[in-house]
């Protein structure tokens, strides 16, 4: 019965670590599946996903599914929504968490499906600072690719240009930067730190337009985190967000006084060891932190339920839309 | 103390009973009431604010009705009655007479109390809400078939964002949950909704009835109350009943969540109940009726469904057949109230409830992402209101004649983008640019067409029902009220408020 299931062993280690993310069920099919994909038969093992079955054909639309990754058991996170398909039985469903079920029909081409898709693509831009030329993922990034895929000329809301609005590029680290001005919030880093490498050092924060990447000992910048510099969350990162320090301009355009820092404009810069920052448990010639020393200190600081800036906000908890000036 | 002999209903009693019914916490009567033979008690809100606190003094088969009767001025009402021998004296506001037994408050002229039925809400203001003796009294806590309660699931629809069988009918994943793997669970989501706080506060154990009830016919091993942490009432009343349930079938937990909006959603709500410290919503299917709460195939329901159930299940639910809605009615209004109606009558009935501040110039119809409409003939059921566009919440806001409503449809969808879980990004992006959409039109870029797609992808493509329901304001007022926004591109604001006002102070709202 279920309930010896969640007593299975769980390593220790796990029971600190807050991803701030929901549960999600596994989504995938009870049995192995015969789906038509635009009119062509594909069968599926159990597990499957629509996804799965859509990846096996050459399909009528173009199918994004940008925030998909598909290895290490990573996602589906399927907030991107640029997977949506029209089903015979259930209508639009987004392909990559909807489980493949035997009989399914499936059209990629459908108004709108593909409405769904083009829309939630330039959704996921308009929030992207789209700085291209001086990006380290230049020619490597999955939501360059999809985009010209899409044929985006224009996106419809535009993209995030205001320099105003930028976060700062988290340079603080030795192997890793940091720029969310070009995250995409797939959760990818997250579940690789959490849930392969079991790290406990990324999480998800804030809600609606603050919603970020952050850091669960509630540390500003990567330098500050516990982080041991693995390396997985920079493998899996589909844009410019994550990139490994030394080829973060390894694709700039080299147009002279250009480049990934003072496109952004604002840097947290690497504190030496010995500087004001107050940085906990670092010494000299320490490549990573010590992070067991400095979880126990801010476990001692404050409670994991309650610390970070996404506990709730006294200042939104009572309804009022009426707060502030409109328009 | 008061005279509150807890082992006997109050139906039973041959003295002269004085309840007094009100949303808030009573002062303690007076000592000269305390002297009396009355039996005073404390009963809930009969969800019309406006007239409490309301004192019914019964006698037999006769009540007579006090609104705003003040503590001091129950002295008075009681002396008066008991000096008489006769409950209509000390001038009540409304008498009627009744079957001596009545166990639900009897239909009484008087402004709010006259709308409607009083079948799901008959135990407001009329039982005490944690009394298990006036609950039986009340045919509560009967034996019930499992066969009986999935028949009576058969035609039984969710009601509510918080339920996850919200406008479906329930049967279907009650049948999965019993069929699935593992112990399953029963959720009681009042989490949000005004009607839902109401019920927990005045009639709990009708709530705990139905979902104990549920969980009997399930199978399920564990009932969870999960409300905000802001509904203080409702949650120390649920705590209360929970305590005097004389014999529920499975545990019973009363769980608090934060009081944001998003965390009565009901996937969050079980993200609340594990005690995630960020709450977003799951991905479906499957959902919680086969991988819910700790992964047990779990039921979400608001009290007002389990309400519906267990009123339903005692065949109380009215002479006149037919299903009955919850709608409670607020925004520009003096007082906000709660009114049941037949699902045939129109939503005007609930607005007659209330005394609307000035003229009704449209409605927010189905919470806080309803639809916007000036016509209120609407019929309260499901289908209808979904045909005219509008929201199935039971909440109906007024607005007054100087409301804007690119304003108000402006600021409810910023809202939407700044507490929007964050997780997908037809709600989370969707929304922000649909408020910039709204905000380019005081520029003189009005936009239906964008507008309309934008929201069509976002009703089509979020995962949750913040998200489908998020543009739900502008689609409907940009549709009725085209006007409007074509008058404010072109600089000018019908209601005088946007433009020469920029710097005034803020409108308020009653909300």
């Amino acid at each position: 019965m279920s309930s010896d299931r969640s007593e299975v062993d769980v390593p220790p280690l796990t029971e600190g670590i807050a991803p701030g993310t929901a549960t999600d069920p596994d989504v995938g099919s009870d049995e192995a599946a015969t789906v038509t994909v635009d009119g062509t038969d594909v069968t599926v093992p159990a597990g499957s996903t629509l996804l799965d079955a859509v990846d096996a054909v050459e399909t009528d639309g173009y199918v994004p599914a940008l925030c998909h990754y598909g290895r290490q058991d990573i996602g589906p996170r399927s907030e991107c929504r640029t997977c949506m398909v029209e089903t015979e039985s259930d209508g639009v469903v987004p392909a990559c968490s909807f489980p493949a079920e035997d009989g399914a029909v499936v059209d990629t081409d459908a108004g709108e499906a593909a409405e769904a898709r083009d829309v939630n693509l330039d959704l996921v831009l308009s929030d992207h600072n789209l700085r291209c030329t001086t990006c380290g993922k230049n020619g490597r990034c999955e939501l360059q690719d999809a985009s010209i895929d899409q044929g985006v000329e224009e996106p419809r809301y535009g993209v995030l240009d205001d320099r105003d609005q930028y976060e700062p590029l988290d340079d603080s680290s030795s192997f890793i930067q940091i720029d969310r001005n070009k995250c995409i919030l797939c959760n990818r880093c997250v579940e690789a730190c959490n849930d392969v490498q079991v790290e406990g050092v990324l999480r998800m924060e804030g809600t609606g337009n603050d919603t970020r990447i952050g850091f669960q000992n509630g540390a500003e910048t990567m330098e500050d985190s516990t982080c041991v510099s693995c390396g997985h969350c920079v493998t899996v990162c589909p844009t410019g967000s994550l990139v490994e320090k030394g080829i973060e301009n390894a694709t700039t355009i080299p147009i002279p006084g250009f480049n990934q820092k003072n496109s952004i404009g604002k840097t947290y810069e690497n504190t030496d060891s010995t500087g004001s920052s107050g940085t906990v448990g670092r010494s000299d010639n320490q490549m990573t932190p010590q992070k067991r020393d400095q979880r126990t200190l801010e476990s001692e600081e404050a409670p994991p339920e309650s610390d970070g800036p996404d506990v709730v906000d006294p200042a939104s908890e009572v309804w009022d839309d009426e707060r502030r000036d409109w328009p | 103390m008061f005279r509150t002999d807890k082992m006997n209903s109050i139906e039973s009693s041959e003295r002269t009973v004085v309840r007094v019914a009100a949303a808030g916490s009573e002062a303690d009567p007076p000592e000269a009431v305390k002297r009396t033979d009355a039996r005073v008690v404390p009963v809930g809100s009969t969800g019309v604010t406006a007239l409490e606190p309301l004192v019914a003094v019964t006698r037999g088969g006769r009540t007579a009705f006090h609104a705003r009767c003040s503590v001091d001025r129950l002295e008075g009402v009681v002396a008066a009655a008991e000096e008489a021998d006769d409950v209509t004296a000390g001038d009540p506001d409304a008498v009627v007479d009744h079957d001596p037994d009545a166990t639900r408050l009897p239909a009484v002229d008087l402004p709010g109390l006259s709308a409607g039925r009083r079948d799901v809400l008959g135990a407001c203001g009329w039982r005490r809400p944690t009394s298990a003796d006036d609950h039986e009294a009340a045919g509560g806590f009967a034996d019930h078939d499992a066969a009986d309660v999935f028949d009576a699931g058969a035609d039984l629809r969710g009601r509510g964002w918080g339920d996850a069988c919200h406008d479906d009918p329930v049967g279907e994943s009650w049948a999965t949950a019993r069929d699935a793997d593992g112990d399953a669970a029963v959720v009681v989501n009042a989490h949000g909704s005004p009607a839902d706080a109401l019920l927990l506060a005045s009639a709990p154990l009708e709530v705990l009835d139905g979902a104990t009830t549920l969980a009997d016919a399930v199978g399920a091993t564990e009932v969870v109350v999960y409300a905000s942490s802001d509904d203080a009432r409702a949650v120390e009343t649920a705590r209360e009943a929970v305590e005097a349930h004389p014999d529920p079938v499975v545990p019973v937990e009363v769980v608090t969540g934060p009081p944001e909006y998003r965390a009565g959603e009901p996937t969050m709500a079980l993200e609340a109940i594990e005690g995630n410290h960020r709450l977003e919503a799951r991905l479906r299917p499957p959902g919680p009726e086969r991988v819910g709460l700790d992964g047990r195939p779990t039921l979400v329901h608001t009290p007002r469904t389990l309400a519906h159930l267990a009123v339903g299940l005692r065949g109380d639910d009215g002479d006149e057949g037919g299903d009955t809605r919850l709608v409670t009615v607020r925004g520009d209004v003096e007082t906000p109230a709660t009114v049941e109606l037949p699902e045939t009558a129109s939503l005007s009935a609930a607005v007659d409830a209330v005394d609307v501040d000035g003229t009704l110039k449209a409605a927010c119809v189905g919470g806080r992402f309803g639809g916007l409409t000036a016509d209120l003939g609407v019929a309260a059921g499901p289908d209808a209101l979904a045909d005219a566009g509008l929201g199935t919440e039971g909440v109906v806001e007024v607005l007054s004649e100087g409301r804007c409503l690119v304003e108000f449809v402006g600021r409810r969808t910023r809202y939407a983008a700044e507490e929007n879980c964050g997780r997908c990004v037809p709600c989370r992006e969707g929304s922000t640019q649909l408020a910039n959409l709204l905000r380019d039109v005081y520029d003189g870029e009005y936009d239906p067409e964008g507008v309309a797609e934008l929201v069509g992808v976002m009703e089509r493509s979020s995962i949750c029902e913040f998200g489908v329901n998020a543009g739900r304001p502008a689609r409907t007022a940009t549709t009725e009220f085209a006007l409007e926004f074509e008058a404010h591109a072109d600089g000018q604001c019908p209601a005088g408020n946007c433009f020469d006002a920029r710097e005034a102070p803020e409108v308020t709202t009653s909300t």
